[in-house]
């Protein structure tokens, strides 16, 4: 779900046409449209450079962790995973909240990690690690909008 | 409901992928347009009441259907036809902020032939008051918007045939 299909599923539960707050919230977002496909671009661009840049800095932190257990396939699943997370960054930029990273990535998350004896903590520091890249590729006006969706992802874990 | 961002997220995810080429076209020809709807959405908001007196006005108010006999006879169902036509622009006004018409069918079309038809409420009234309100809503908004809110006013006369 976008900031606009929210706004418009509020206004019709209290069946009134949208105020002029939720109308300047769409103004604002409309208006940052190319600053949003630039940042989306630039992630879709650097998927691969984020994920192996940010593992390195993550195993540097924490070196006793499945993705740098020697087990090539676990490596690969777990950076799989971390792209993934980013590309679930990249459309909730583009839809101007964090639906898509809660839907698809977030809802269930723990109770997947936990049974794949993957644990959360090191987790949360991958992603701090993922958004560290990202921020250093993104402009400052990009960094603004995709931060608060990385940061909302490490909170998760 | 679905709206342009998330009907183009949502088959992406699907196959993995980012949004890209002519996926990120549609978004940023939809960003562009997203002043020109949040204006409308705004004239139509704060001026529904008149937008839809004037669409009677236009259409209905001097014909049969507001005497006696008639389906707008007596102020009871008047007031239910305002009260749908009411529905009917404020939907099409979503459906217009969200360039996609999956609300109007999910919560305006669904059904709406049948329970028209069970309350013995005429259509070819209801699309002329319709035909009318697209009239009045292009003379608040101005013609590139209006052809806009065409669409979506378009989409539940069609649904209603």
């Amino acid at each position: 779900m976008s900031i606009v299909a929210k706004v418009i599923a509020q206004s019709d539960i209290s069946e009134r046409f949208l105020s002029s707050a939720e109308l300047t919230q769409l103004q604002d977002f409309f208006n940052k449209g190319s600053v949003r496909i630039s940042a989306a671009q630039k992630l879709a661009a650097n998927e691969q450079k984020i994920v192996d840049q940010g593992s390195k800095q993550f195993w540097n932190q924490c070196p006793n962790t499945p993705s740098n257990s020697g087990n090539a396939q676990k490596t690969g699943l777990c950076q799989r995973d971390q792209g993934w997370y980013i590309r679930l960054v990249s459309y909730c930029i583009l839809a101007g909240n964090s639906k898509p990273l809660e839907d698809i990535g977030l809802d269930g998350m723990r109770e997947m990690y936990i049974s794949l004896g993957v644990p959360l903590a090191n987790l949360k520091v991958a992603m701090g690690c993922l958004k560290s890249v990202a921020m250093g590729l993104l402009s400052s006006e990009e960094a603004a909008i995709a931060g608060p969706y990385f940061d909302q992802l490490i909170r998760a874990f | 409901m679905q709206d342009t961002i998330t009907s183009l997220i949502n088959p992406a995810d699907e196959k993995g992928q980012y949004l890209e080429g002519n996926e990120l076209d549609k978004l940023k020809q939809y960003f562009q347009t997203g002043t020109l709807r949040v204006k409308a959405a705004n004239q139509i908001g704060s001026s529904a009441d008149s937008v839809i007196s004037e669409s009677v006005e236009k259409s209905l108010l001097y014909g049969d259907i507001t005497l006696p006999g008639g389906n707008m006879y007596p102020t009871r169902r008047y007031a239910a036809c305002l009260r749908d036509l009411t529905y009917f622009l404020r939907y099409a006004t979503y459906a217009m902020l969200a360039a996609d018409i999956s609300i109007l069918d999910e919560r305006v079309l669904n059904g709406l032939k049948d329970t028209y038809s069970s309350l013995g409420v005429p259509i070819e009234p209801t699309i002329q008051a319709l035909q009318a309100m697209k009239e009045v809503v292009t003379q608040r908004v101005g013609t590139e918007a209006g052809q806009e809110m065409d669409v979506y006013l378009d989409h539940i006369i069609n649904g209603l045939r």
